[in-house]
C-alpha cells in the first residue's frame, strides 16, 4: 500500500512535466497545423542549456529557467522565419516539414555532441538529494519543485491564451486563418509568436527534465514521443486535456514499472499511442481547438 | 497469341534497366577489384531499401524515421532461420522479410488509418524501442555480442549478383507501383484520402500492402547485410543512423519519384564514402544540413533539378505531356517554380 502511495505521488509529479512538454508540441501543431520534430532537439538544448549554466556561472536551473525560455522563443521565432515559413501549406507542406525540421534537429544534436560530448550529464544541485515527507512517502524537493514550476506555466500560458488579445488571436488563427486575415490579425506575425512560444515551451520543460533525469545528445527523442502521446490523448491545446492525458501518461508509466521489465518501458508510450489511436483516435475529449 | 506488356510499362524504361543489370553483372567477370565490388553491392542494398522506404515515404507520404527496425528485424530472423533451423540463404532472407513485413503491419496499421503525422511519430517510437528490446533480448539477438553467420568460400563474391537481383526487382517494383492502376490509387490515397474513398479506393488495404511490401524488402536488405557481412549485432543493425540514410536517400534523389532514390543511394553511398568518413564527427549535423537544403530549395530533389534543367532547355517537351514525374502532392509543378522567381 505504501509502494502504491509512493507510485502515484511519482506519477504525478512528473505528470506536470509531461504536461509541458507535451503543450508546447500541441500549440504549434493546433496553430499551424504542423509537428515540430525539432521539439525533441530543443528539449535536449533546454537541458544542457540548464546544466552548462550551473556548470559555468552556478546559477541555480530554476533561475536560469526564464532566460532559457527567453533564448529558446527567439530561436524557435528564427527558425520559423527563415526555414518553416518557405514551406507550402497543407498536406504537401506536412510531410515536408516533418524532413526540414527533423534535418534541424540532426543539426542541433549534432551541435551538442560537438560542443559537451556524448557523455550522460546530470544536474547536481545542492539540493538534489534532499526529500520531504509528503504523507507515508518521502518525495525529493526536486521533483516537488519541477511539479510547482510546471504548473504555474501552463496556468500563466492558460490566462495568456484566454485573457490576452495576443492569446485570443492565437486562438482564432488555430480557428480560422483566413477569417483572421479579415479581420486584420497578422496570420504570419501570429505563427511566429507560436512557434516560438512552442520552443520556448520544450527548451523549459527540457530544462526541467535535466534536474530529474541523465540526458545526453539524445535526450529528446522519447520524450518527443510521449508528448505526441499526450497530444494525441488530450486533444489540442486544451490545458485540461492536456493535463489529464499527462496523468494517464505518467501513471501507466510509473506502474508499467512494476510490472515489465526495465527494458520494455521504452516501448510504454508507443503501445499507449497506439492504444489511444486504436481505441479514440480523436483523443479522449473530442477534437477540440485550442481554449 | 502474342505475349503482350501491360500498356503502363514503357519499352524504354524497361530496356533501360535491362541494359543497365547487363552490363553491371557481366562487369565482375572482366574487371575484378574487391573495393568497387565491396561498393557496388553496398550500393545495391542501399538502392533496394531506399526505394522501400519510397513507397511509403513518396507514394503514400507517410515518412518512415524508423525502417531500421524493419531492417534489424529481417536481419536477425534471417539469421536465426540459417543457424537454427539450417534454412538456405535465400529462403532465410524470405523469412525474415516476411516477418518483418508482418512486423510493421502490427504496429503501422492502427498509425496509418489516419491521415496526419502519426505514422511518422510512431516510427521514432518503434526505431528506438525494437532496438532497445532485441539488444536485451539475448537468446534471439545474442545482445550485444550479436550473431555470427558461418562464412563459406565465394559467399561474399556471388553476393554481388543476388545484389543486383535485390535492386533490380525493387526498381522494377516502384515502378509498377507508380505506374500501374495500383499506382494511380495510391496517388489518390496521398492526395485526398476521403475523395480516393469516394471513388472506391480502399486506402486501409492498399495502404497496409505498401506498408507490408516495404517494410519486409527492408526486411530482405537486412537478412542479404547479415549474410554479407556474416555478423551482425543490434547497435548496428537497429542502429537510428540507418533509418536516417534511407530518409537522405529518398530526399537527395527524389522523394515519391521513381528513380529518383535509387540515384540519392548511389550519390548517399559515395558521400558516405570519401566525405562522410573523413568527418565522422559531423554527420548527424551534415545529413541535417543536406535534409534542410533540399527540403528548402528543390523538394524534389535530384529529380526535380533534372526536371528543371529539360524544362529550360526544352520547354516544348514539359508542356505538351503531363509532368512526368511530379504529380504527386508533395511535387511542385516545375512550371509554377519558374513562374514564383
Amino acid at each position: 500500500m505504501e509502494r502504491f502511495a509512493d507510485l502515484l505521488i511519482a506519477a504525478v509529479l512528473l505528470a506536470g512535466l509531461y504536461a509541458t512538454m507535451a503543450y508546447g508540441l500541441g500549440l504549434i501543431y493546433g496553430v499551424l497545423r504542423i509537428v515540430n520534430l525539432n521539439h525533441g532537439g530543443m528539449i535536449m538544448a533546454g537541458a544542457y542549456a540548464g546544466w552548462y549554466v550551473h556548470e559555468t556561472l552556478g546559477l541555480d536551473p530554476y533561475l536560469s529557467l526564464l532566460p532559457v525560455a527567453a533564448v529558446s522563443f527567439f530561436a524557435g521565432i528564427l527558425v520559423y522565419r527563415l526555414l518553416v515559413r518557405r514551406l507550402p501549406r497543407g498536406a504537401a507542406g506536412g510531410v515536408q516539414s516533418l524532413l526540414l525540421l527533423f534535418g534541424v534537429w540532426l543539426i542541433v544534436r549534432n551541435a551538442a555532441y560537438l560542443l559537451f560530448s556524448g557523455n550522460d550529464q546530470t544536474l547536481r544541485t545542492s539540493y538534489a538529494t534532499r526529500a520531504v515527507a509528503v504523507g507515508p512517502a518521502l518525495v525529493s524537493v526536486n521533483r516537488i519543485a519541477v511539479f510547482a514550476v510546471a504548473i504555474a506555466i501552463l496556468v500563466i500560458l492558460h490566462l495568456l491564451l484566454t485573457r490576452t488579445y495576443v492569446g485570443k488571436a492565437i486562438r482564432a488563427v488555430a480557428q480560422n486563418p483566413d477569417s483572421c486575415t479579415l479581420v486584420g490579425i497578422s496570420v504570419e506575425r501570429i505563427y511566429a509568436l507560436t512557434f516560438g512560444l512552442g520552443t520556448a515551451l520544450a527548451a523549459a520543460a527540457g530544462l526541467l527534465g535535466a534536474s530529474l533525469f541523465p540526458f545526453n545528445p539524445t535526450f529528446g527523442a522519447s520524450e518527443l514521443l510521449k508528448s505526441f502521446v499526450v497530444v494525441v490523448l488530450g486533444g489540442l491545446g486544451s490545458v485540461a486535456g492536456t493535463a489529464i492525458a499527462a496523468l494517464i501518461l505518467a501513471l501507466v508509466e510509473v506502474f508499467a514499472i512494476v510490472v515489465i521489465p526495465a527494458y520494455l518501458t521504452a516501448a510504454v508510450g508507443f503501445v499507449l499511442l497506439v492504444l489511444v489511436l486504436v481505441v479514440r483516435p480523436g483523443g479522449l475529449f473530442g477534437q477540440r481547438v485550442l481554449g | 497469341m502474342k505475349f503482350r506488356l501491360p500498356p503502363w510499362i514503357r519499352p524504354r524504361a524497361a530496356i533501360a534497366l535491362l541494359v543497365a543489370c547487363v552490363v553491371l553483372a557481366i562487369g565482375p567477370l572482366l574487371h575484378e577489384d574487391v573495393y568497387v565490388h565491396n561498393l557496388l553491392t553496398l550500393t545495391f542494398i542501399g538502392i533496394a531499401a531506399a526505394l522501400a522506404w519510397n513507397w511509403l515515404g513518396g507514394y503514400l507520404g507517410q515518412v518512415s524515421f524508423g525502417h531500421a527496425a524493419m531492417f534489424g528485424i529481417g536481419g536477425f530472423v534471417s539469421a536465426r532461420a540459417e543457424l537454427s533451423v539450417g534454412a538456405p540463404m535465400v529462403l532465410a532472407w524470405f523469412i525474415g522479410g516476411i516477418v518483418a513485413g508482418a512486423f510493421a503491419l502490427v504496429w503501422g496499421h492502427p498509425t496509418l488509418r489516419l491521415r496526419g503525422p502519426y505514422f511518422s511519430i510512431a516510427t521514432i517510437g518503434v526505431g528506438e524501442a525494437t532496438r532497445l528490446v532485441c539488444t536485451y533480448w539475448d537468446s534471439f539477438t545474442g545482445g550485444s555480442s550479436g550473431l555470427s553467420l558461418p562464412v563459406h568460400g565465394d559467399l561474399k563474391h556471388t553476393l554481388y549478383w543476388y545484389g543486383l537481383v535485390l535492386a533490380a526487382l525493387a526498381l522494377a517494383a516502384s515502378y509498377a507501383l507508380r505506374r500501374s492502376p495500383v499506382g494511380l490509387s495510391l496517388l489518390a490515397i496521398k492526395s485526398d484520402v476521403e475523395a480516393a474513398s469516394d471513388v472506391g479506393v480502399s486506402s486501409t488495404r492498399l495502404q497496409d500492402l505498401v506498408l507490408f511490401l516495404s517494410g519486409s524488402t527492408i526486411g530482405v536488405c537486412g537478412g542479404f547485410y547479415a549474410s554479407y557481412f556474416s555478423y551482425i549485432e543490434p547497435g548496428d543493425m537497429f542502429g537510428f543512423d540507418r533509418s536516417i540514410s534511407w530518409v537522405l536517400m529518398g530526399v537527395i534523389g527524389g522523394i515519391g519519384t521513381i528513380a529518383g532514390p535509387a540515384l540519392g543511394a548511389i550519390i548517399f553511398v559515395l558521400l558516405r564514402q570519401y566525405l562522410i568518413a573523413s568527418y565522422p564527427q559531423l554527420y548527424l549535423g551534415l545529413y541535417g544540413l543536406l535534409l534542410v537544403l533540399v527540403i528548402l530549395f528543390e523538394p524534389l530533389g535530384l529529380t526535380g533539378l533534372f526536371l528543371r534543367i529539360v524544362h529550360r532547355a526544352r520547354p516544348d517537351l514539359m508542356v505538351s505531356g503531363p509532368v512526368e514525374e511530379p504529380l504527386s502532392a508533395t511535387a511542385t509543378p516545375v512550371a509554377e517554380t519558374r513562374e514564383a522567381k
